[in-house]
């Protein structure tokens, strides 16, 4: 599974504390019982008011948002929690590439679609938890397939990684497809996902995923900014 | 995105790689097919931009006698009223000269622009107009307070008619301020001259009417006249473009019944074997064969071009079709497909459901369209059964023949032990806008993987 780089940052120290953001009590319960699967993980609040349970909870590494409270789509309450520094973890019904994107310009740590299941869900939470990247399979087809002009030039490499990523769910298969190793697969798709931390307007999460990346030595700093005249230097580092 | 039936499915892992490519037969023949509505013949999206450039015409051809008579009245006008009572007030004027001169100013402007109007596009009206209202305040000013109200001052009678040329198909407001203009710089000569009295005040708002009325009159005729051609043009445009889109899709039905013909022939064959006992209904093999016949059928049934996405019409059709047999199905599309001849999109979509004919516990179609590539693609488990037969793309009865690839069906394999190149076949473009379409097959033990790709060339 492809959480296990990212559990290995995770220090026994104090499990991560998540909130889950949602209207629907069933759903709630059933991300709890995701979550309770995996040990670093406790769930601090929950609730249907983004608000109520920050409050509630103001000491949570990761929130769990359903795009969709009480019938409306809750970009703006996004984009506030993302530029307050909440490392928001969206996830919707609301699988289209539109809305995927737009919550990723909104500042969305990730985006995971609710059909998409137990281990991405934990997957993501881990990730964004250390600030790192994940990129579930529905979000790499809206990305490679993303039309909008100012879209973030990626690499043929990291489109065929998201791509083939996003046809497959197999990071095993990718990697035998494209004959490269299953982590060089990730950093392809996790440097895809770090350029589209330049699209749309600052967000403070965004910043701390670059910064992440950076850190972690998945992009040069030198990379930040002029994607476009390195769009062929996509060798990934090592 | 389009999430058709949710099963929530762990990527896979597996270390075994079986890689296999089937290539999509090179040099079959095309069939002359409507490639799609917007290349079949004289269809709709071909013919809008030509029925603007038609409706213009009609309107251009609609006007041009307005166009003959008000060159004809301008010039006859200045010839034969305007320049005898130049003549005949000569003396009498003020500053004779600059009044001839102001005449022939005028007769150049008046004839460059008849030619410029009966021959091509409209005049240069901005200067032409600054340059008629100098000589309109000239002639009024070198002309004298003796001949103010006679033809002499021919300016006053006869230059609203050159407004009108160097205006033509102008909006009428244009000439609405020339002619303000023209009034008032009437009204400043009258004024200078000190022709204040109340009889010469009626001469003169009697001149700006007499003067005004008529060549707006036309002016406004002509401009309504042409806006009528023009709606009437593009009617009968619209009109055409119908008939035109009927003409394609009654070609789009016969071909689809000739199609319909010989796939229902396959299914027959099927059936007949069936009846006759020579096939057995317990034989996979002949199982899937029935499977296929009928996904062929139903796509085929499906293939309707006048459906807003037939591409994703058609997979949707083959995924029902499977998932009624139990299978669970994720079909997911990304973006909007381009429209695609029907050749390329037969060449994405028969493997597709080929493939999905021979799969089992689930499967998972992406669809990733831009207007430049289409890549569709089926993920199933892998299991040790036989690849899909019909991985070959079909015959059909217009005269195509695609030769089965060299390598054929493929044996059962035991998965595991299968580990090859990668090989990837692409058509060679097709001549109008088709693209290739690239076809990989291959299975690792742990999936089966079918992707078509189209790129425009």
């Amino acid at each position: 599974m492809d959480a296990d780089a990212v559990a290995e940052d995770v220090t026994g120290g104090r499990p991560i504390g998540v909130a889950i953001v949602d209207d629907h009590p069933v759903v709630i319960d059933g991300v709890r019982a995701w979550l309770a699967s995996e040990p670093r993980l406790r769930v601090l609040a929950t609730g249907d008011d983004p608000d109520v349970v920050l409050r509630a909870a103001p000491e949570a590494d990761v929130v769990l948002l359903d795009l969709r409270l009480h019938g409306r789509m809750v970009l703006d309450k996004l984009a506030e929690l993302s530029a307050a520094g909440w490392r928001v973890v969206v996830y919707s019904e609301h699988g289209d590439p539109e809305t995927m994107l737009a919550a990723l310009d909104a500042g969305a740590a990730a985006f995971l679609a609710k059909h998409e299941g137990r281990e991405h869900c934990v997957a993501t939470v881990l990730a964004a938890a250390t600030d790192r990247p994940y990129v579930p399979p529905t979000l790499a087809g809206a990305m490679v397939g993303d039309p909008r002009p100012d879209r973030p030039a990626l690499s043929d490499k990291e489109r065929e990684a998201l791509l083939l990523w996003f046809q497959s769910m197999s990071k095993a298969s990718v990697a035998r497809r494209m004959r490269i190793s299953e982590h060089t697969v990730k950093q392809y798709v996790d440097r895809a996902r770090i350029k589209y931390t330049r699209a749309g307007r600052p967000a403070a999460t965004k910043a701390a995923l670059l910064a992440r990346a950076i850190e972690d030595g998945l992009v040069r700093p030198e990379e930040i900014g002029i994607y476009r005249s390195h769009a062929q230097t996509d060798r990934p580092t090592p | 995105m389009a999430t058709e039936s949710g099963t929530a499915l762990p990527p896979a892992v597996a270390a075994a790689g079986a890689v296999a490519a089937e290539p999509v037969p090179a040099g079959a023949a095309r069939r002359a097919v409507p490639r799609s509505r917007g290349s079949a013949p004289g269809a709709v999206p071909a013919a809008r931009p030509e029925a603007a450039t038609v409706a213009s015409a009609a309107a251009d051809a609609s006007d041009r006698g307005a166009r003959i008579a008000a060159v004809t009245i301008a010039l006859a006008w200045h010839l034969a009223i305007s320049l005898p009572a130049v003549l005949g007030a000569w003396q009498r004027m003020a500053a004779p000269v600059l009044v001839g001169a102001g005449w022939l100013v005028t007769a150049g402007v008046g004839v460059a622009t008849g030619v410029r109007l009966l021959r091509g596009g409209p005049p240069p009206a901005r200067r032409l107009a600054v340059a008629l209202l100098v000589v309109d305040a000239v002639v009024f000013a070198a002309a004298g307070k003796a001949v103010l109200f006679t033809p002499a001052n021919w300016v006053w009678s006869g230059l609203a008619w050159f407004f009108l040329l160097v205006l033509w198909r102008r909006p009428v407001g244009w000439l609405l301020m020339l002619l303000g203009a023209h009034a008032s710089i009437a009204l400043g000569a009258v004024l200078t001259h000190g022709a204040t009295a109340p009889a010469d005040l009626t001469r003169y708002a009697m001149y700006v009417y007499g003067t005004s009325s008529l060549p707006v009159a036309v002016f406004a005729g002509a401009a309504a006249l042409a806006a009528l051609a023009r709606d009437r043009t593009r009617t009968a445009a619209a009109a055409g473009a119908v008939a035109a889109e009927r003409v394609a899709a009654e070609q789009a039905r016969q071909e689809r019944q000739a199609r319909l013909a010989l796939v229902s022939g396959t299914a027959e064959e099927v059936l007949a074997a069936l009846a006759a006992g020579d096939a057995d209904p317990a034989d996979p093999e002949v199982r899937r064969r029935c499977v296929l016949a009928a996904a062929r059928l139903r796509r085929l049934i499906a293939e309707a071009d006048d459906v807003p996405d037939p591409l994703l019409h058609e997979l949707r059709a083959a995924a029902d079709l499977a998932e009624r047999n139990g299978l669970p199905i994720e079909l997911i599309a990304v973006g909007a497909p381009p429209e695609l001849p029907v050749e390329v999109r037969r060449r994405l979509a028969d493997p597709l459901t080929a493939a999905l004919a021979a799969a089992r516990d689930w499967a998972r179609i992406t669809v990733l369209a831009g207007p430049d590539e289409v890549v569709v693609s089926l993920v199933t488990p892998d299991h040790d059964g036989p690849d899909p037969i019909g991985l070959d793309p079909p015959r059909d009865g217009t005269g195509r023949r695609d030769d089965p690839p060299a390598d054929g069906p493929r044996p059962a394999p035991s998965a595991a032990c299968r580990r090859g190149g990668q090989v990837t076949a692409g058509d060679p473009p097709e001549p109008d806008g088709g693209g290739p379409v690239e076809h990989v097959h291959e299975r690792d033990g742990e999936i089966r993987w079918t992707q078509t790709r189209w790129r425009r060339t």
